[in-house]
């Protein structure tokens, strides 16, 4: 299947020439049209009101926290000093605070202290759609340790800057609200300079599977039919393709599980509304779910999902990490494939194996 | 917002209270889950519902 692709786009493209003689098209979008399928100017509400509840919103920042602080780890690999960073789609600038935790690096022997990151960056610029997020950690002491810029921009779909601007663009639990996740991962490459990392965290395929499902058998049951209460999101398999087609070489994704306990239900989706992070799925019903669902959701999830004795019910949240770079001068490259000249088996030792 | 206690919290209050009745609706949905229709298990949700208005009464 895949050998036929190159053939079928010369073919496709022949075609257009002939007939571009005859006819135009006064505008023709490149690919497929782009499918609405979240509702940006909700979500920045949902956002919005989210953050102006301060005390709340910091209490349920404790996932977006942990998750920044994996991605900076991986941060710690690249010995590298970084003049201009992109924090894309910042939320409180929950990366910001990650960079200037001291002694991340768990690979020093214990007690040495290693210098937060913080330190390697020159200039970190965080970017939101919604003010009241973006600025509501602004007087904390972290703020000092770091030269921080915040830039508030009307819509994360099209970022307002330059190509070859930044030495690493990173980003934490926003892209799974982004449409055309195709159109910004190549703006981002546009935006990095040569051979620089981008560095990203976002909700995967089978986060909040179980809120899902419940909640599905919740509407079937009680009202008879099923409407989109939880994001349709990336699968894992698909993040390669993605970075691929944005020009990005040298690709790592990985997956990492996160399971947090509620007391129940209600609390769990408290905590999700808390953190902005409610439902905002262009044709959702309006209106917050009914009593009855709400009450039957509860019921199904804790018989489905709740183990005997526990004090709580599990969630589940899949975090896939991507690391991509931007094409560049001196970058290593992949050999041809069929190139190898030696056998990783006389590198390695082992063998067949056998039974002992 | 001191001493405030959201609707929501009321509503996780009564449900706890309602235990057996959650588990006998909840047993009956999944006990055959690949083809739920509407009101399959009506009789166990007008239990369970019953339960949990009266506990909300009680506060």
């Amino acid at each position: 299947m895949i050998s036929l692709h190159p053939f079928r786009a010369t073919f496709s493209r022949r075609c257009i020439a002939a007939t571009s003689g005859v006819r135009t098209y006064a505008s023709q979008t490149p690919g497929n049209p782009m499918i609405e399928i979240f509702n940006r100017k909700t979500k920045h509400l949902q956002k919005d009101r989210a953050a102006r509840n301060v005390e709340e919103s910091r209490k349920t920042d404790y996932l977006k926290d942990e998750v920044a602080l994996r991605l900076c780890e991986r941060l710690l690999d690249i010995k590298r000093d970084f003049h201009n960073v992109l924090d894309l789609g910042a939320n409180s600038c929950n990366i910001a605070r990650a960079l200037t935790t001291p002694n991340l690096d768990i690979a020093v022997p214990e007690g040495t202290p290693s210098p937060p990151l913080a330190e390697r960056i020159s200039k970190l610029t965080c970017v939101e759609t919604s003010h009241a997020l973006l600025h509501r950690d602004e007087e904390l002491p972290f703020n000092k340790e770091i030269n921080i810029h915040r830039d508030v921009i009307p819509d994360l779909e099209t970022l307002p800057y330059q190509p070859n601007t930044f030495d690493a663009v990173l980003s934490s639990l926003s892209m799974h609200w982004i449409n055309d996740l195709p159109a910004l991962l190549e703006q981002v490459n546009t935006m990095l300079k040569p051979d620089s990392p981008f560095i990203a965290a976002m909700f995967g395929g089978d986060t909040l599977f179980e809120l899902r499902g419940s909640l599905q058998l919740a509407d079937l049951e009680r009202r008879g039919g099923v409407t989109p209460h939880i994001s349709p999101l990336v699968d894992v398999r698909d993040v390669g393709n993605l970075l691929n087609r944005a020009g990005f070489k040298m690709l790592t994704v990985d997956v990492e599980d996160i399971v947090v306990e509620f007391p129940d239900s209600f609390a769990l989706m408290q905590d999700l509304q808390a953190m902005g992070e409610s439902n905002a799925i262009m044709h959702r019903e309006a209106g917050p779910l009914s009593r009855d669902v709400l009450l039957a959701n509860e019921a199904i999830y804790r018989q489905m999902y709740m183990e005997e004795d526990a004090p709580g019910i599990p969630a589940t949240f899949r975090m896939i990490y991507m690391i991509g770079w931007k094409e560049g001068g001196n970058q290593p490259q992949p050999l041809q494939r069929g190139s190898g000249e030696l056998n990783l088996k006389d590198i390695l030792g082992g063998g067949d194996f056998q039974k002992p | 917002m001191p001493n405030r206690t959201r609707p929501i919290e009321k509503v996780a209050k009564a449900t706890a209270k309602c235990s057996t009745e959650a588990a006998a609706y909840g047993k009956c949905v999944l006990a055959d889950y690949n083809s739920v229709h509407k009101d399959m298990c009506a009789k166990e949700f007008m239990r369970l519902k019953d339960c949990f208005l009266a506990a909300s009464k009680k506060g």
